[in-house]
Order: C-alpha cells, then structure tokens, then sequence
C-alpha cells in the first residue's frame, strides 16, 4: 500500500513538472502533500509510532489544507499570473526526468545495504528532491518557485520518514513551524508588491 | 468457438452505438436535445446509398486506401483478449502485433489525406503523422510494462492473470500505465484535447480534415473503422485496466464488459464537455506526459513492490 | 530558563513593533541594547553550560560568537539611527525592520546555541526566513527582485542542509536512537557508526548547502548582489551575524567529519575553496562599489576561516572569524557615509571631513580598511600566520606535502591579488578626486568607535588565552 502511494507521491511532481497554470501547480502540490501524509500515517502505523501518526496528521492538516488554500488566495487576491511557462522546453524535459530517476537509483542503490529500510524509497525521495529542483529552475515567475520549494520540503519529509522512520518529534514541530513562517512571509512579501 | 465470433460480431455491432452514446451524452450535458444514440446506424445507412465522388487528381490510391483503412482493424479484432473465462482467444498474438496493425490503419489513413491532393488532406496528414509519431513510444512502453505485470507479453494472457490474481503489490506501476493508456486512448481516436471529432474549422482538425472530400461509401467505411478504432482501444482498455469481471459466468460477464465499454465513453464524453482542445503545439505535453507516464511504470515495477 | 531570557528582549521588540506609537522609534533601539545583557551573562557562566536537556549547550565557543554577534547586533543599531537621513526610507519599513531584526535574533539564539543538528536547521531557516523581508525594507525594484532571489537561493542552500542532515541522522541512529541528531553525542561516538560513507555523503551535502548561502563557488556574485539591493544595515548584519550562525554550524560538522576520515575532509574543502577564492579574487579585482567590493571580501574572508578550521588551526579561526565579524560590518556601516556622495564613487571618499569628529571617523575607516587585508596591527594578521602556520603544519603529518604547498603559494598569490587591490582603492580613496564636504553624525562615529575598541580587545592577552583554550 505504501508503494502505491509512493508512487502517486512521485507521479503528482511529474504532472507538476509539466502543468502550466498556477492553480493546478497549486492542486498538484496539495495532492502531493495528501499522498505524503498518507504515507506517513501508512509507516506510522506500520511501526506503530505515535510521533510519526501525529507528523502524518499535521502534514494532511497543514500541507494539504490550509497551505494550498492560502496559496490559492494570496494568488487571486495579488492578481498573480496565472499562465507559467517552462523555461525548459517540454521534450527536454522529457528526457530529463527519466534520466534523473534512473541516476537516483544508481545513486541509491549502494545505500541499500546500509539502511535497514527499502532503498527504492529512498531513490525515490531523493529524485522527487532533484524534480522540485528542476520545477524551480524551469520557471521564472515567483509562484512556481515558491510551490517548488514546498515541494522539495515535502520531498525532503519523504526522505526523513522512510530513511530514518521520522525524525525527532521536536525537529519534525520545528520544521512545521518554519513552512508557516516561511508562508507568511511570502504572503507578506506580494502584499508589498501589490501596495506599490 | 461459437461464443468467440458472437464476441467479434457484437463488438462490431456495439462501435458506433459507442460513438453515438458520447455524442448524445454530450448533447445532454450542454443542455441541447440529444440525438438518438442509434444515429450513427442511420448515417451509415444514409453514406451507403449516396453517390461515390472522386476527386480527379487522386490515384488508385483512394480506391484502396479505405479498405486497407478497416482491414487492419477487422483483424485486430480477432486478437483482442477474451471476456470472460475460458473463451477461446488467440493466445500467441502480443500487443506489438496489435500496435502494428493500428499503425497500418492509421498509415493508409494518411496517405488516403494526402492523395487528394487538396490542402487539407496534406495539413491533416501531417499533424496525424505528428501525433502518431509521439503516441508510438507511449504506447510500446506502456503495454510493455502492463506485460510485466501481467508476466505476458500477449495481450489475452495478460488479461486473464491480471483478472486471476491481481499483483496488488503492482498497483502503483499498473495505475501508471493506466492514466497513459487512456491519455493515448484520447489521442489516438481524436477526442477532444487533442483533436476535435466535430469541427470542420481549419485550424484545429486532424481527423476531419484528411476526409474532408471522401463521400458515399468509402466514407461509411472510414467512420466505421473510427468507430471500430475506438472500439479496440476501449476494450484493450477495460480488460487490462479494469480487469473485473471476467471470472463471472458468460452472460453476466458479457453484460460487465458492455457496461464497462458505456462507463469509459460517459468518461470520455466528461473530459469532452470539460475540457477544451489543446493548442496543436500544446499536444507533445499531454503525449509527453503520457510518455513519461509510461516510462514511470516501467521504472516503478522495477523500484517498487519489489 | 536562561534562553527565555536570551530570547525575552526579542520578543518584547518583537511585541512592541506592533504598536502605534509615535516614540516607538527611540523605543526600539534601547530595546536592541538589552540583547547584550543575558548575553555577557551567559559567557560569564561556567562551561560547557547545558539549557534544556541538552538540546542547547552553550559552550565557550558559541558563546564566544554569540557576544561577538550580539556586539554587532548594537553597532548596526546605532547605525539605524541616522538611516533616514541616508537613504529614503518610510517610517513603516523601520518599525517592520525591527519586527523581522526580532525574528532573525531568536532564530540566531537558537541555532548558535543549538546542540542538535535539526534544532540547528530550525534556528538558521528562521533566521534565513526573516531576512528575506529586511531585504525588502528598500522600496525599490532591485530589492525587491533580489528578496526574492534570496528567498529561493536560500531554501534551496537551507533544503540542502536538511537534506545532509537526513542522512547524517540516517547514519547513526542505528547506534544512537533519537540522540543521534546530538553533535555532542555524535562526535564521541562517530566511531562506531557502521556507514561513514553515509555520514560523508550527507558531511558533502551540508556543507553545499552551506557554501551556497555563503556564496561560494557556483554562486559568487548572488550574495554580493543582494547586499548590494539592500540598505546598508542590512548588509552588515548579513555579513556579520548571519554568516556566523552558519560557520558555527560548519564548525559542528566538520568537526565530526574530521575525526570519521580527516584526509577526505580536508581535500573536499580544499578543493572547493580553491576554486571559488580563484573565482573571487579577479571578482575583487573587477568590482567598482563598495558594497559588491566589501561582500565579495567577506567571501574570501570566509574562505580563510573555513581553511583554517579544517586544518586544525582552531585559534587562528576563530581570532580571524572575530576580526571580520568586527571590521566587515564596520565597513559596510560606513558606506553609509562613504556613497552619501553617489553610489559608485571610490575615489575621494576619505577627503573633505570636517571636525574632530569627520576626522577621526576617516581615519577609523581607513584603519578599517587596512585591517581587513591582514596589514600588521590588525587580529588578521596575525590569524593569518597562525592559519598559514597550522596548514604547513598539517601538511608536514601528510604524505602530499609538497601539493599542499604548492596549493598554498597559488592561494597566496590569488590573496596577493586582493591585497593589491584593496590597497589601490584605499590610494585612491585618500588621494585622488575631488575633497567632497562629508557630514559624520555622532552615532556612526560611536559605531566606529565601538568597532575600533572592539577589535582591539581581540588582541589582548586574555582574549588569546581564552580563544586557544576552545580547542586545545
């Protein structure tokens, strides 16, 4: 079932890589933090570890629900552009993203023996970093960047739950706090631009 | 035996309600008065005994291009997976045969635009050999990886262990190819992102506009086999994707399929009524999606349920 | 207790910058003064001083930079104080400055003090976090963009680090459960743990991430092009507190990574800071403002402490770190006064003081600016012997002897080159262009003041006992 999830987990930054309207960038993005917290619930309750449970529900909580909402507002409110456009154009992108997976795995595939836990996980969360990655290159407006480094957030919260069953439940608090203030402030920041 | 050319004959029969179903469907959902969902019958009634116009600057070509169009398409037929358990099936034809039979069709369709000599015909040929091209890659990857699911490469004994046991463990693989399967269901029988069945508009229209001066008989065939087309694509769609049913006994099983085939054009008549046409430069992303989809499968079976 | 009471005058400023109040900006300052006062506090406490069990420790050495920043911290303010009469500035994007300055304290509190690598990264993207907005206190176009550039550079340096630390975390829990993330805990342990390659891949990615926010190699001219955006304040703190909250971090690490495979260690960082002092010094050679000219030496400043460390020559670090803490913000302060005649002007800038007071302050800065190139009186120079000094000294234990050498006339030479120009812009500074009548108000000669007195003090006797005494 994990497996299943994992993979939608990577297919949603697929289809984000190439969407090219804010509002789908936007769903894709809540998609994607839905997935990962049910993969966290999912390892949660497969370890049965109270920290992990409670990670999982706050990620649905705030990931998946008030952070794309405020996104979607601050977007209609600031009059953001709607229509982004790929600086890499699409062909290359799809030849890109493949190889990027495929070098994760290579990459990966020497950790295995290391970690106890299933390494394709790993690769995966790994790759999903290197596609946030390409999402902020690829674009030059400042709203796709900003989803893509929540994205690479969540990518990154992959990596902590399935190569270490979850950090510390104090970091993993801290960690939610930061993605608020950091939503703050990029809300503050378009407001600025829109007074002016 | 028996029961395997009722099968075809049924399939044959059920194409162009298919087509007439989306359409009425899609009439309702726009608040207009639907059309009989018989109506394709009717038209091809009607092309039957309307007199065969030929264009003067066209070859043989014309003559032989229609039935070389539906020939490819009858045949696949034959090798389509079975319904329902213990049905006879050719067992031994896989998806490549399959997806070269298609490509044949859609050749002849091709070079029946280009042979008319018109703009149209050459403008519409090229953005089908355009897609076409970009749907190929897709589409070998994609049935190749539901063929490692399926631990078969023909397409009938892959649908009859998906339906025995499913590989739960797959699921993500298998729902990849899935959405790519279907994104290349839309593509390759010109529903709406990607083409427009109903416009005669020059800008947009692929299908139409290689056809634009074919009349009477050879029309009627032409339609038929785009309905058959779709027909294929929607069965090769049910029985691998939605692999349900096939171990019920005959009759009920036979209903499931059908109910299944009218589920997946309510589904394609949806996206036509919400969706609105890609731009032509717009189509190698949804294909490209549908490409990398494809690809992700492939690499999932390999990375995941391991 | 006491980091309620590290960070108390944080949040009252931060509380107090959400009232109307038309005294509100003499307020704050005197605010900004109370940081200093748990701060002394906390050095003059035994060490190493646990808060919380243990996720904070303070130890001499953090403490050591923590005064160090909290000193900064009082000169930018006193530098605030005139600000208006500098640049355009609304009375709004004041009070927000300190509303964001109070973020960005406790954020710092909690990285430099911090013992736990994730508690580490929560402070640093805090403090990252509320920069970006002090960037944004300049209204125009330019700032805006580079805000925003900032804001994306960052978290993608700041996802690095978390990332690494992923892994570093991955690499030891098997032996240390949850304490894992501890750096105390860590170092005694390092090893036992049964996969340094993965300790090392996440060592490698951390300190990417690292090098990116302090605008090493792939992104030399990205930090000195938001300095250049933002007002000069905010300049100043990001060259002198910020960076330090990051070098601490560095320290922790490298450290660590010292003791699993020091040679490995040592070449990485070698290697990378070649390559972007090679990248910096013909950056320094080209520039034409002050801003980009004092930020692409912080650069290289940075690049001395780095090496310094990894070569064991943890006196020598961190006296030069203290020095540039000082003297860099020092000088970006003073370009308040030095582009108040135009923004790309060098020549001229230290002629047409007027009073005891302009007099003094040119010559303050001209001192200033002699020291940061490591000229004799100055803490540079001589951390910079004591860093040359251990790198030969490490080189005698290794076998590349003579690479590490010859690796370091090539660095010399590539120093030799900033030298130069920063002694040709000071020429040109005090003798050629025309003498420009300059008004210093009394607040940036105290600021000046401060510095002076402050990187004096790094050269008393009791500060090289207390320094050497960190690391043995």
């Amino acid at each position: 079932m994990i497996d299943f999830f994992i993979g939608l987990f990577l297919a949603s930054f697929i289809v984000a890589l190439f969407s090219g309207r804010l509002y789908k960038l936007i769903f894709w993005y809540a998609f994607n933090a839905l997935t990962l917290g049910i993969i966290t619930l999912l390892v949660g309750a497969q370890i049965d570890d109270i920290a992990l449970i409670i990670s999982g529900s706050i990620t649905l909580i705030l990931k998946a629900g008030i952070i794309p909402f405020i996104l979607k507002r601050s977007a209609k409110r600031f009059h953001l552009k709607r229509e982004i456009t790929s600086n890499i154009p699409i062909q290359y992108s799809i030849l890109l993203v493949p190889s990027i997976i495929i070098f994760t795995l290579y990459l990966a595939e020497p950790m295995s023996s290391m970690i106890g836990v299933n390494s394709q996980y790993i690769a995966i969360s790994i790759s999903s970093f290197f596609l946030a990655l390409i999402l902020m290159i690829e674009h030059k407006n400042i709203a796709p960047k900003i989803i893509a480094f929540l994205m690479m957030e969540n990518a990154l919260f992959l990596l902590g739950t399935t190569a270490t069953y979850g950090m510390p439940m104090f970091i993993e608090l801290g960690i939610f706090i930061d993605v608020m203030i950091a939503i703050v402030i990029i809300n503050l920041l378009f407001k600025e631009e829109a007074i002016r | 035996m028996i029961l395997y050319i009722l099968t075809i004959l049924l399939l044959l029969l059920i194409a162009p309600l298919l087509t007439g179903l989306i359409k009425s469907i899609k009439m309702f959902l726009l608040y207009k008065r639907p059309v009989s969902i018989f109506q394709p019958y009717a038209n091809f009634n009607k092309l039957l005994v309307k007199e065969l116009v030929i264009s003067h600057e066209s070859s043989a070509i014309t003559h032989l291009a229609p039935w070389m169009i539906l020939s490819p398409l009858l045949v696949t037929l034959l090798f389509l997976p079975p319904i329902f358990q213990g049905a006879y099936y050719i067992g031994f034809v896989d998806a490549f045969t399959i997806i070269g039979l298609l490509s044949l069709s859609t050749f002849f369709l091709m070079l029946l635009g280009l042979d008319g000599g018109n703009a149209f015909g050459g403008m519409g040929s090229s953005r089908e050999a355009f897609i076409a091209s970009l749907v190929e890659p897709a589409m070998v990857l994609t049935i190749f990886s539901v063929g490692l699911i399926g631990k078969n490469l023909g397409v009938g004994n892959v649908a009859l262990n998906l339906s025995t046991h499913f590989p739960v463990e797959h699921a993500a693989s298998f729902l990849f190819a899935g959405l790519s399967f279907f994104i290349l269901l839309l593509a390759e029988n010109g529903r709406l992102p990607i083409d427009n069945p109903e416009t005669h508009l020059e800008l947009t229209m692929v299908h139409e506009a290689m056809i634009l001066d074919i009349s009477g008989l050879y029309l009627a065939i032409i339609e038929m086999a785009s309905s058959l087309k779709f027909v294929i694509f929607s069965s090769l769609f049910v029985t691998l994707f939605i692999p349900y049913g096939l171990n019920l006994i005959a009759p009920l099983a036979l209903l499931v399929f059908v109910g299944k085939l009218i589920l997946v054009s309510m589904v394609v008549a949806l996206i036509e009524v919400n969706g609105a046409k890609l731009r032509l430069f717009k189509v190698p992303n949804l294909l490209g999606i549908a490409i990398v989809f494809a690809f992700l499968s492939l690499i999932t079976f390999y990375l995941l349920g391991v | 207790m006491i980091l309620f009471y590290l960070i108390a005058p944080a949040l009252i400023m931060f509380v107090l910058s959400f009232l109307h109040h038309r005294l509100l900006n003499r307020i704050l300052p005197i605010t900004t003064l109370m940081i200093l006062i748990p701060i002394v506090y906390l050095f003059g406490l035994e060490k190493p001083y646990t808060i919380i069990g243990n996720y904070w420790v303070a130890t001499q050495l953090n403490s050591y930079i923590l005064l160090i920043s909290s000193i900064v911290a009082i000169g930018v303010t006193f530098a605030l104080v005139t600000l208006k009469r500098r640049v355009r500035i609304e009375n709004r994007s004041y009070v927000l400055f300190y509303r964001f300055f109070a973020l960005f304290w406790i954020g710092l509190i909690i990285s430099i003090l911090a013992n736990n690598m994730g508690i580490y990264w929560i402070g640093l993207e805090m403090a990252t976090l509320s920069t970006v907005y002090m960037i944004k206190t300049n209204q125009s176009k330019h700032a805006s963009k580079e805000a925003w550039n900032y804001m994306i550079v960052g978290a993608i340096a700041i996802s690095l680090i978390l990332f690494g630390i992923i892994l570093i975390y991955a690499s030891a829990k098997p032996i240390l459960g949850e304490d894992a993330m501890n750096f105390a805990l860590l170092q005694e342990h390092i090893n036992e743990i049964k996969n340094p390659f993965l300790f090392e891949l996440g060592f490698v990615i951390v300190s990417l991430g690292m090098f990116i926010k302090m605008g090493f190699f792939p992104m030399n001219l990205w930090l000195a092009n938001i300095e250049r955006a933002s007002f000069y304040p905010v300049a100043a703190l990001f060259s002198g507190i910020l960076e330090s909250a990051i070098l601490v971090g560095f320290f922790h690490f490298s450290t660590i990574a010292i003791e699993i495979d020091r040679g490995a260690t040592f070449s990485f960082v070698f290697i990378y800071l070649s390559l972007t002092l090679f990248l910096v010094s013909f950056l320094i050679y080209r520039s034409k403002d002050f801003m980009r000219l004092f930020s692409l030496s912080g650069v290289e400043h940075m690049i001395l402490i780095i090496l310094f460390w990894i070569s064991g020559g943890y006196y020598a670090a961190l006296l030069h770190f203290g020095a540039h803490a000082f003297l860099k913000p020092a000088l970006f302060l003073s370009t308040g006064v030095l582009e108040s005649n135009g923004q790309y002007k060098i020549s001229g800038t230290l002629r047409g003081y007027q009073g005891w007071r302009g007099k003094s302050f040119a010559v303050i800065v001209g001192l200033f600016l002699l020291a940061i190139i490591g000229l004799p009186p100055s803490p540079m120079f001589f951390s910079e012997i004591y860093g040359f000094e251990a790198i030969i000294h490490l080189a005698n234990q290794e076998d590349y002897y003579l690479w590490i050498i010859a690796a370091l006339i090539v660095l010399l030479l590539l120093l030799s080159i900033i030298f130069y120009k920063f002694i040709e812009i000071y020429q040109s500074m005090r003798y050629e262009g025309e003498a420009e009548s300059k008004i210093v108000y009394t607040n940036e000669w105290s600021f000046a003041l401060l510095f002076l007195l402050a990187t004096l003090t790094l050269l008393l006797p009791q500060t090289t006992t207390y320094l050497k005494a960190i690391y043995g």
